[in-house]
């Protein structure tokens, strides 16, 4: 997820966080699609910025690459500190997160049948 | 050896405060911190004296409506953030404001890192089910105002630990030590002593790395030590060397923290750090 600029929002992009007015009245839900018509709301409102699922244009191969190269620069940060069991545990759960963003971004792009083949 | 090493560590301490190597308080802060003393004092007079500065102001507010404190409702007025937040935090986004463009030209990426680690010290303390976690994230936030005091009036040393760090695969206060015999967290305790910043800020400033040794602050200390651990190991911002620093087992048992507390803790952290993105550009 980002944030971006509501100049520089497009409609079709889906939001990652619910919109709220500022006294708290729902605007859009989270994971609804921004339309023409809530741009020129949020415009009229003085809402200058909203939060959007980053768009996926990576290959399997691609995001299988990013998740190994962010496990090597984790290795890396971690290199001084193996063997300490409480160290251990931060970076086994911060691959856990790699993986897991790994996964839901392959589920995104794969045909609904190849679902559940992404390990 | 030990009673030279005293010596040159007491001299330097001297030095530090001889030649006015800290930075003078923040008029501004130094303003509220008076009036705040006062008990007879009313929000709406410290809203005043932060609203006489409008730049200021709104800095203190866009911290105020970021992903830090995650407020469903904008918060609109200095007021209104004296009211939601408190005096304390409300003071401690001030200090933060006031210091910002400090904080900027002292290193790169050391921004980053201290809005990285606020945040993630709001986490733990939001995972431990504290009701003071944005207290605790303001101390995350100035926890290393000490490298920003090395890196702008002591120029000559942040090279030399520069040098050793790159030379020698050290941690940044390693090498602060191995060159000064003293480290960052203490000359964050001089500032706080100079600047009179409550204990709270204090405590995790100075001893952010030997949580154990806290005394007035010691659990707000534990979780900026280890916040300052996970992100780190994150990878968001940069502290002055590429590792990460160990988290006290003691610090993490205070806390009564588990193994499964941490992917709790780091889904907290994933939306906050996402949308911190607006308080990383510098300018108004």
């Amino acid at each position: 997820m980002k944030r971006i600029s509501v100049e520089h929002a497009q409609p079709g992009q889906i939001l990652a966080q619910k919109l709220q007015r500022s006294d708290g009245v729902l605007l859009a839900g989270q994971g609804s699609e921004v339309t023409e018509g809530l741009l020129r709301m949020l415009t009229r409102m003085n809402i200058d910025s909203i939060v959007i699922e980053e768009e996926n244009k990576q290959t399997p191969e691609e995001l299988e690459e990013t998740f190994q190269n962010r496990c090597a620069e984790l290795e890396g940060r971690f290199a001084r500190v193996t063997g300490l069991p409480l160290m251990a545990a931060l970076k086994a759960a911060l691959i856990d997160r790699a993986r897991r963003e790994r996964d839901e971004a392959l589920a995104a792009i794969l045909p609904a049948a190849e679902e559940g083949a992404a390990q | 050896m030990t009673t030279t090493g005293l010596n040159d560590r007491v001299a330097a301490k001297r030095e530090v405060r001889r030649i006015k190597n800290l930075p003078t308080v923040p008029g501004i802060v130094a303003k509220i911190s008076r009036l705040v003393e006062n008990p007879e004092t009313s929000a709406a007079e410290v809203g005043r004296l932060i609203t006489q500065d409008q730049v200021l102001s709104a800095k203190v507010l866009r911290m105020a409506n970021s992903a830090f404190f995650g407020m469903s409702r904008k918060i609109s007025s200095i007021a209104q953030a004296l009211m939601i937040l408190g005096f304390d935090v409300v003071k401690g986004l001030v200090l933060t404001s006031s210091v910002f463009d400090m904080i900027q030209k002292s290193m790169a990426g050391l921004w980053e890192h201290s809005i990285g680690c606020a945040a993630a010290s709001g986490a733990v303390a939001t995972a431990l089910g504290r009701d003071d976690a944005e207290e605790i994230l303001v101390a995350g936030l100035l926890h290393d105002l000490g490298k920003v005091v090395l890196a702008l009036n002591m120029p000559e040393e942040m090279d030399l630990i520069k040098s050793k760090v790159e030379s020698d695969n050290v941690l940044f206060y390693e090498a602060e030590t191995a060159v000064m015999d003293f480290h960052h967290g203490e000359i964050g305790q001089w500032l706080a002593e100079h600047w009179n910043l409550p204990e709270s800020l204090a405590e995790p400033m100075r001893l952010h790395h030997n949580p154990e040794r806290a005394m007035v602050q010691p659990e707000c200390t534990a979780i900026v030590h280890i916040a300052d651990s996970i992100i780190r190991g994150w990878g968001f911002g940069y502290a002055g060397d590429p590792w990460v620093p160990p988290i006290s087992p003691a610090a993490w048992e205070m806390l009564k923290l588990k193994g499964k507390d941490l992917p709790e803790i780091l889904n907290i952290l994933e939306p906050k750090l996402a949308n911190l993105s607006e308080l990383t550009q510098s300018g108004s």
